[in-house]
């Protein structure tokens, strides 16, 4: 009676300690294989949000071509192109053409989804998404001033 | 007699059922860990082929100096690119690259550039080797002068410096 009590002592005890394995493993397996979402400094973002304030844009000012950056500062002040267009609307329009036609977003894609903020003074520029903004993602930001106004630029896509 | 032996068997069997389970589980972390191993070089290669274009870029044959006023890094000079291409039989093997292309982004046109349609055209092909490899690209910036009104001014188009390079 008592040798029986004690092997199913021990037996409990073994089943226990196979328990405690088993939770031990599951933990371990779930932060092994469980994607882990990442934000990382890209240096394609980076290059990116250069080239695009530099590039020249159709918008026309004291009889030059204004360039994405001097655009950004047009649209601040709330100024018009001298065809009559409105310089937030082309900065709106241009950089949206140029973020789809360099981040393929469409489904089958590499990317499923950017983000575009241009902010001034803790106000609020450009503001421009599409597709799904989860999963990871790479990006970039970048920080300029004039006459003494602050503007911070932040882009990131999101891919697999 | 019979029972101090079945106690030396169950403590065997514990014992090798304890081993054999710290050998699964390294075997495990090692999977793991070599698997974000290969990860981090995958990305690290990346940068790596991002960097090379960007050094390409900012190379004298290709980079922008101080012709214009306002792009500094990954710049590239359309003009320069165009003499380069007249010339690309005394850069072959320069760079170690099989071909290099720089496609503006925002083009309506198709056209690869010659010095007839310069620059009304979609990109700008250097070809060193008729062989394709390993495909990299970044941006960079894209300027050439320009005229409007009987005036110069600078255009820089946001385009993607593309390289190709035969595989290891």
């Amino acid at each position: 009676m008592i040798n029986k009590k004690k092997s199913q002592e021990e037996m409990v005890g073994f089943g226990l300690i196979i328990i405690i394995v088993a939770v031990i493993i599951l933990i371990f397996l779930r932060f092994s294989i469980t994607k882990q979402k990442s934000n990382i400094e890209s240096f394609e973002a980076e290059n990116f949000i250069f080239g695009f304030l530099q590039h020249t844009t159709d918008c026309k000012n004291n009889q030059k071509f204004l360039n994405v950056k001097e655009l950004i500062f047009e649209c601040y002040n709330e100024k018009n192109c001298e065809d009559g267009r409105i310089a937030c609307k082309v900065l709106n329009s241009t950089l949206t053409n140029i973020i789809e036609k360099s981040w393929d977003v469409n489904k089958g894609s590499q990317y499923h989804g950017y983000k575009l903020i241009i902010n001034s003074n803790q106000a609020n520029l450009i503001n421009m998404s599409s597709g799904e903004l989860n999963g990871n993602s790479k990006g970039a930001s970048q920080d300029f001033s004039r006459s003494g106004n602050e503007f911070q630029i932040l882009f990131s896509v999101y891919g697999d | 007699m019979v029972k101090s032996q079945f106690k030396i068997q169950q403590m065997a069997f514990m014992l090798l059922a304890v081993t054999l389970f710290f050998v699964l589980a390294g075997i495990f972390i090692f999977i793991f860990k070599f698997s974000d191993l290969k990860a981090a070089a995958t990305e690290l290669s990346e940068k790596n082929a991002l960097l090379l274009v960007t050094r390409l870029a900012n190379s004298p044959e290709f980079s922008c100096g101080e012709a214009f006023d306002y792009a500094d890094i990954a710049c590239v000079d359309g003009d320069k690119i165009m003499a380069l291409k007249q010339n690309q039989k005394e850069y072959k093997d320069f760079w170690g690259i099989s071909n290099i292309e720089v496609r503006k982004i925002l083009s309506n046109k198709t056209d690869e550039c010659t010095i007839k349609n310069y620059p009304d055209c979609e990109f700008i092909k250097i070809n060193n080797d008729n062989e394709t490899g390993d495909f990299i690209s970044n941006f960079v910036i894209l300027c050439q002068k320009d005229s409007f009104g009987g005036e110069v001014y600078d255009k820089c188009e946001i385009s993607r410096l593309m390289i190709s390079y035969k595989p290891i």
